[in-house]
């Protein structure tokens, strides 16, 4: 080998050609996996925080459900309570009216039938003196007779 | 790897040495390879072609072809990179994958069959200064490519080991290392011999391994055509294996030479 133009045109061609290479490959793709790795980096970051975030909220999730339902089953409760209450009232109630409804008509039985023995007991005097009145005016003095027929009008009363 | 019948196996001499010249145009200083210069610049724009498309269209998102290659090779390049080096250094990274990829493509063209590329040159009328076809498509074949790289590599070393240690510190290491100031001469003989000795090995080592399979190529394209296809192929999955090897060998000497350089004075 001797030295001549070829070896200096090779080393010029290698300086220029590491140069390039330097310039528009190694920089920009070892920025960019720089660039890469942070963004992982942050990437991971952010991802745990937002682990953390869903922990939390579900605590607070779960406390709220378990209020909720303590209160649900408070109301419940109350309500049960008082529509026990409100049953019993009405039951009171319904029983007082009843009562009140029953004697109102026993009264009322009870004059009805006043009513009717009043009623019968004069149908029945007027019919015996009518049919004693036949009878008498067949054959019997009224003023004898008149006593006894009152005797028997005492009796019925 | 080629049609070795006929005129190769008349005359495997001939055959062979024609094979090892270079397509020289011009005498004494102005002598130009242009076979090496043309396929070792041919592969830089290929190399630039691809890194220009693959820089301007980086993502920071989740790499994809190209890019992803690039990336796994440029991670690799680094890692070894800062094992060797304290500091961060801008140029070596850039410069050990320049290295590499330039290197392995060019021995890479070794695993074109040897005959195709000088007949097609040939039949368009490329030859030599004495008529007859000659055209080395492997620029690592020829030691003007490999001293290139090597040289330029022992200039960067020569920067390093000024910029850290100074003019004086510089000398200073040759009179004193290894053996202490006592021997002086003895060290300066010693350290020049070492400083010599690195960008001379650097550049036979490649030379050497690539002209060598270069030349096993060539023995088994003088052999009968029904014999070629075993040891050819036989060779070229070894040869697989040496082209990347000494790119990678080339590439990290470079890189711990350079960190040698880059030291401290101590």
């Amino acid at each position: 080998m001797n030295i001549t133009a070829t070896l200096f045109g090779q080393m010029i061609t290698f300086v220029i050609f590491v140069w390039f290479i330097k310039a528009y490959l190694w920089e920009p793709l070892t920025q960019a996996m720089e660039d890469r790795t942070n963004k992982i980096s942050e990437g991971l970051a952010s991802a745990e925080l937002g682990e953390k975030r869903i922990e939390e909220a579900n605590i607070e999730y779960n406390k709220i459900v378990e209020e909720a339902k303590q209160k649900a089953s408070d109301v419940i409760s109350m309500a049960q309570q008082q529509s026990g209450l409100m049953i019993d009232d009405a039951k009171s109630t319904s029983k007082k009216e009843a009562d009140k409804i029953i004697s109102l008509s026993n009264q009322q039985i009870t004059q009805d039938v006043n009513i009717a023995k009043d009623q019968l007991r004069n149908d029945i005097s007027r019919i015996a003196v009518e049919c004693a009145e036949k009878i008498i005016k067949a054959e019997i003095n009224e003023e004898i007779h008149k006593a006894i027929f009152d005797d028997a009008l005492k009796e019925l009363k | 790897m080629s049609q070795g019948d006929g005129p190769a196996t008349d005359n495997p001499v001939e055959y062979i040495s024609h094979h090892l010249k270079s397509l020289q145009y011009g005498d004494g200083f102005w002598q130009i390879n242009v076979d090496t210069m043309f396929f070792s610049i041919l592969i830089m724009f290929g190399v630039m072609w691809v890194a220009y498309k693959v820089g301007k269209n980086v993502s920071v998102g989740a790499p994809t072809g190209a890019q992803n290659i690039l990336e796994t090779l440029i991670d690799f390049v680094n890692g070894l990179v800062k094992e060797a080096f304290p500091k961060p250094n801008k140029i070596v990274g850039p410069l050990g994958l320049t290295i590499f990829v330039w290197v392995f493509l060019m021995n890479a063209m070794d695993l074109i069959p040897v005959d195709l590329l000088p007949k097609a040159a040939e039949m368009m009328g490329i030859v030599g200064q004495d008529g007859k076809h000659a055209l080395k498509v492997v620029p690592t074949t020829d030691p003007h490519t490999t001293f290139a790289m090597a040289l330029t590599v022992f200039a960067i070393c020569v920067y390093y080991n000024v910029k850290n240690k100074g003019v004086g510190g510089y000398f200073k290491s040759f009179l004193v290392h290894p053996f202490g100031i006592t021997l002086a001469p003895i060290n300066f003989v010693l350290t020049m011999v070492e400083e010599i000795a690195k960008p001379l090995s650097l550049a036979l080592r490649l030379f050497g391994n690539m002209f060598t399979g270069e030349l096993v190529f060539l023995l088994i394209a003088i052999l009968p055509w029904y014999i070629i296809p075993i040891p050819g192929s036989m060779w070229a999955i070894f040869h697989i294996l040496v082209i990347t090897l000494q790119a990678f060998i080339f590439m990290v000497l470079t890189i711990m030479y350079i960190s040698l350089a880059s030291e401290e004075s101590h």
